[in-house]
Parts: structure tokens; sequence; C-alpha cells
């Protein structure tokens, strides 16, 4: 049995856990600069707003109705993650899938479908009970149906956040009444085919041979078929494959038109770019850098470069001076930048890293997991390249609504009145 | 010049410290102060009416919120928006303070009340924290 265990509006309930003052009224989450909405509590969805609506149309909605706005609180929102998934990790191997969803596989066997629901009564209870974050529970024979369950948990009135889909009758309801664009693993394009193919519902899909969708689409499709029939096919290693292409990028606080200016901003992208590629035991063999003025002005400006290494790294202060040597091709004088990005787009793991027969091994990764190990402990970008800059951060994200680290710096902490 | 990578030893080394193999035994505050880290957290008292249960100004306040219940538990709690720690009555659904001007709050069935968890223990902090991180 696998349950899929997921935050209801994560950042937005994370948001209410330690200011009371907050709780039950419309609370919207904004995403990096202040630019969308990401997450809003239940009360606010009701205001009728969609998902990444851009802040700036919905804000006199949203401030006649008396809303909420909060910056995204990344190291607030790490540290419940946390805590949630401690207490998640209790009940079964389990398998986190993202800052508010984890897997659990549970090897045991229960006879009744009561058992099951009880155990997803008791872990929706426990995560409340222990950190206040409301999570809904599906549970069911794979991976793909838990989502599923999760997901019917969530949108059907007839749960109340957890599902259980243990017998054909329950399954079969659940994805008659479910799109195709519903289904794990099925996102636009492949819906919008499926839809000349005239598959509309989960069920529709479900009931397709497998053996078609493996010849016009892909193995992976074929694979979320068998899986809505009951058959386990993904395991978790499927579930967290090793990220393809690394990006980090970001609109500025403030629109940038000199040169220095864009090499601190694109440092500091590169840094977080090396960092994530040995988090992930990576090194890449090319990176893609790129500025852009705002596609809303006139004169839109935007170019890329992609800078090739002889051998493939990881190493910030490659990065860092690739980056700039391809951001110095990219300027130009009088245009206003609103964005710079890069991105690692030829990985392979460090491992097995194909090294070239001439250069130097200059690899030096004891200095980059001295710097990883000194930013764990003081927090991230305590140490950094100094091409970053060290002051006048224009084009650092505004987060105008931030709310306090309640749980990740001691000026931070909860106050309460004795 | 020629260099030899041979190992030498130069000057007085002493021996190795017969101490070196219990270097990560010391001790941990959070170890000793915290049950259930999921469960745990950390805040700051305000006010000095809990100062006869020995909590004043400044202190900090651990909080558990799955710390098995009992009456005249000190607790954190909601109390209609705002965060107050009290110990609590439950038989007679009582905030009870510990200075003479605020005994005693009787919760009413209009007051917007929820318990946010236990508090376990607290810190008394003697000099100003030197870190404001």
């Amino acid at each position: 049995m696998y349950a899929l265990v997921d935050a209801n509006s994560f950042y937005a309930s994370a948001e209410e856990v330690f200011d009371p003052t907050i709780r039950g009224k419309p609370v919207v989450v904004l995403t990096n600069n202040d630019g969308c909405i990401c997450a809003m509590s239940a009360s606010a969805k009701r205001l009728g707003i969609k998902s990444f609506s851009p802040y700036f149309q919905v804000k006199d909605l949203l401030h006649e109705a008396g809303a909420i706005i909060r910056s995204s609180n990344y190291a607030l929102y790490a540290d419940l993650s946390r805590r949630v998934f401690e207490v998640t990790g209790r009940y079964a191997q389990q398998h986190v899938y993202s800052v508010d969803e984890a897997f659990l596989k549970f090897s045991n066997q229960h006879s009744s479908s009561t058992a099951w629901f009880d155990i997803a009564q008791d872990i929706k209870h426990t995560v409340w009970l222990e950190t206040r974050i409301p999570v809904g529970v599906g549970m069911a024979n794979t991976p793909t149906l838990a989502k599923a369950a999760s997901f019917a948990g969530k949108r059907f009135d007839k749960f109340n956040g957890i599902a259980v889909l243990d017998s054909p009758e329950q399954v079969h309801y659940v994805l008659s009444n479910m799109q195709c664009s519903d289904v794990w693993g099925v996102g636009k394009r492949i819906a919008a085919r499926l839809h000349k193919m005239g598959i509309y519902s989960a069920l529709e899909l479900a009931q397709y041979p497998p053996a078609q969708i493996r010849k016009a689409f892909s193995v992976e499709l074929e694979r979320t078929v068998r899986e809505l029939n009951g058959t386990v096919c993904f395991s978790w290693n499927d579930v967290k494959a090793d990220k393809q292409q690394v990006f980090a990028s970001r609109s500025f606080g403030e629109r940038v038109d000199k040169l220095e200016i864009l090499n601190e901003a694109i440092s500091f992208h590169a840094q977080r770019v090396g960092r994530k590629l040995r988090q992930q035991g990576s090194v890449t063999r090319k990176i893609s850098v790129s500025a852009q003025s705002s596609p809303m002005q006139p004169n839109h400006y935007k170019r890329n470069v992609v800078r090739q290494f002889i051998t493939p790294t990881n190493d910030d202060r490659k990065l860092v001076g690739a980056a700039i040597s391809a951001m110095a091709e990219i300027y130009c004088e009088g245009v206003s930048f609103l964005k710079c990005s890069i991105g690692a787009i030829e990985i392979e793991p460090e491992a097995t890293m194909q090294c070239d027969l001439f250069s130097s091994n200059d690899k030096d990764s004891a200095l980059m997991s001295c710097l990883d190990a000194i930013n764990a402990k003081f927090g991230n970008h305590s140490l950094k390249v100094a091409s970053q800059g060290i002051s006048d951060k224009r084009w650092q994200m505004n987060r105008k609504y931030l709310s306090p680290e309640y749980t990740t710096k001691w000026g931070d902490i909860p106050k309460f009145t004795c | 010049m020629k260099i030899s990578r041979q190992k030498i030893q130069a000057g007085i080394t002493g021996f190795e410290s017969p101490a070196n193999e219990y270097i990560d035994v010391a001790l941990s505050l959070d170890e000793l102060l915290i049950q259930r880290n999921s469960a745990t957290f950390i805040g700051q008292a305000r006010g000095n009416s809990m100062t006869g249960f020995g909590i004043f100004n400044g202190d900090l306040l651990i909080v558990d919120r799955a710390a098995p219940r009992s009456n005249f538990d000190i607790v954190v709690a909601t109390l209609n928006g705002e965060f107050i720690c009290k110990s609590i009555d439950r038989e007679n659904r009582m905030l009870i303070s510990a200075c003479p001007e605020r005994k005693i709050y009787l919760l009413m069935p209009d007051d917007d009340y929820q318990e946010e968890g236990i508090v376990i223990s607290s810190v008394r902090l003697h000099r100003k924290l030197s870190r404001g991180r």
C-alpha cells in the first residue's frame, strides 16, 4: 500500500502557524519578487482568484477583501516541511517528493479498508497536532493511484481530505470523476494529444491498451497506465531522478543597466547552480547564460550565450568565471535589464565523469565541500565569491511582505504575552 | 631545488591526547530540553504576569505541542488572535496568572481560544543574547 501525504496550501498554511492574527483570513503568498500568487488559504481561494495570477492584477480585489499578503518565506517553509516529514516518516518507508508532498510505502498488510483509513486519519491528526500544518492523505496500491486518491480526497465532497482506494469500485469511481490531465505524470501537452485520441477522463486513459500508449507516447506514460490499473511500476529511484538541467534565474528588484551589477547577479545565480549540482552529485559540461529586458517594453532585448568546459565541473569559481565572461558578450549599453539566468545544460554524474587527457586535473572538490559545509552551518551565502558584491543588492529579490523567520532566526522567534 | 616528500618529524609533539576518543560526547542543550523535535518550538515571554510561576519578561520558553497534558499545565495558547502564556485550569476553563493584579481569566464561549502547546521548560537569559542571527 502506498500513501501520499500532501499539505493543504502549504505556504499559506505555514504563514498561519506562528501568526494567530491571520488564521482563517484570506492569506495569499507571492512568488519570488512578489510577482505572482503562488499559494492561497482556503478563504482566499473562495475569492475566485486563479493561482499564479500576477499580483498587480488582483491587488485591489485582495485589498478590498482584507486579504493578508505575504512574500515567500523559504526559511520558514523549509523548517516546517522538515517537521511534517519527520512525523510522517515514523509511519513507513518515506520518500519526500517535494516541499509539501511525501510518499509512504507500507510493507505490511491490512485486510480491511477501515484499518488503512484509521492509519491515514492518524497521520493527518498527528501532523496537525505536532506541526499545525493541515495535510491530506491518499492511499492506494500504486504511487500513481495514491496521487489520484489524494486528489480525490481534496476535491471530491464525499471525502474529507482522506481517501483510501483499496477496492476496484473505489478506483473506478475516482478515475471516472477525474480528467486525464489530473493524473500524475500527464502534462498539458500530453493531455491535448490524448483528447485527440478521444481520451478525456482518467478512467478512459486507464482502459486504453498500455502497449498502444507506449507506441504513441512513451514508456513513462505506459507505466502510468499500468499503475492506474494497480500494477506498481515506479520505484523511488524513478520518482526522484536527478535533474537533467539546473537553472537559477530571477527578475531583478529594479531594472539594471550596469554591467557590474549584472555580473554581481549572475555570480550569485552561478553559485546557486554550483550548489545544486554538488547536492545531486553532478557536474556540467555546458552552461547557458542569458539576460533580457522586459518583454512588455518596446525594443525587447534578449541574448543567450552558451559556454563549454573542457572538463565538466561543479566548481563555483569556474561557473562564476564562465558566467561573467558570457555576460560581457550579452551586455548592451542602454538596455534596462529585467532578468538574468544561468543554467547547467549538459549534466553528468560526477562519479562517472570523463576527464580530458590533456587537461590538468584541477578538480578541487575538497574546497567546494568546505564551502558547502560553512554555508550549511552559517546560512546560505555566508561564504561566497567576491564578484557577487557586498553591498547595495539592488538586483536582489523584492520581498516586501516577508514574515519573520520564526523558527530559524533568534531575533524572530514568536513572542508570548504573559 | 630538490624536494623530498618524506615526512620528517620536527620538534616535540608529545603524546596524542587520550581524550581524543571522547571528543563527540559534549553535552547538548537540545538533547536535554527537546524531546520531540517536530513538535517543539521556541518563543520569548513578554510581560510580568507569570513571575510567580518563575517565568520572567524575556525568558525563552520551550513549547512542545505534543507533550502529555495535565491540569494546571503552563501553556502557550492563542486567545483572540494573540499568543499568550498562562497556566490552565482545564476543568474550570480558567487561565491563571501569577501576579496579584490579574489572577484568573474565565474562558467564555465566544472567546477564540486554542491551545498551542505545553511550556516544558524555560531559559532565563541573565545577559543579553550576543548573537542576533
